[in-house]
């Protein structure tokens, strides 16, 4: 089973304020946060581990039929940041997820897997057009849009 | 606090988050925040910070779990203020 997540940053920019009181601590244990107020680029590193949780809850929650919003239940291990790509491990209910990312100033799109390396994967990112959804008679294993983006990947 | 004002008090939180004004619209203790609100999960976060400071509650991470529709939202809201009400 694989997950994916896109985050458009120009949209999380306009639309969530993480540096509001309280809200990183709902989302993200101690030692991620660490890694956020560490990071040369914080609001990178938010949206990295967003995305990373996101992409492995669409992996565990069909798995374990687990449907309950609790970021802080999805943890970030092992994250590794090197220029335009990240891989990380997130751990959820003791069960090991793998992710790779690719990162840059537009967008960040995460792919999570059960295994590492990942299954080979092929992955379409495009513009999003909220009225056009024959993308669904294509098949995709997963699928993700945020803002201006909606990516695709099959196996 | 009477229920139809709590509920209208979340209306006003989640109308700034909502993607789908026609659900905001029709809002209902059977509507929910993401399938029906069309709300991105990034700002589920926010509606539950803004709860927090509107009715001044701690919500903590086993209810905010489950705070997904608006009948898990009203039902939190209202034990936390009865929590206070015993204090």
């Amino acid at each position: 089973m694989i997950g994916n997540d896109i985050v458009d940053l120009h949209q999380a920019d306009a639309d969530s304020n993480w540096r509001r009181k309280g809200y990183l601590q709902k989302v993200f244990s101690r030692e991620e946060q660490q890694l956020i107020l560490s990071a040369s680029n914080p609001c990178q590193m938010v949206w990295l581990l967003w995305s990373m949780k996101e992409a492995v809850y669409k992996i565990h929650s069909r798995r374990k039929n687990w449907h309950v919003f609790a970021p802080v239940k999805l943890v970030c291990t092992e994250v590794k940041l090197h220029g335009t790509c990240a891989t990380g491990v997130v751990v959820c209910q003791r069960l090991k997820y793998f992710t790779q990312s690719a990162v840059n100033p537009e967008f960040i799109h995460t792919m999570a897997g059960e295994s590492f390396p990942l299954e080979a994967a092929r992955i379409d990112i495009s513009c999003y057009d909220p009225s056009d959804e024959s993308y669904r008679n294509t098949a995709p294993a997963t699928v993700s849009h945020h803002g201006r983006y909606l990516a695709l990947a099959y196996l | 606090m009477d229920r139809q004002l709590l509920l209208s008090k979340l209306k006003t939180i989640v109308a700034s988050y909502s993607h789908d004004k026609d659900a905001l619209e029709y809002l209902s203790e059977t509507t929910d925040f993401t399938k029906d609100l069309k709300i991105n999960s990034a700002n589920l976060v926010d509606v539950v910070l803004d709860v927090e400071e509107e009715f001044d509650i701690e919500i903590d991470n086993l209810s905010m779990e489950r705070m997904l529709n608006v009948s898990a939202a009203i039902e939190i809201i209202e034990s936390k203020l009865k929590e206070i009400d015993r204090k």
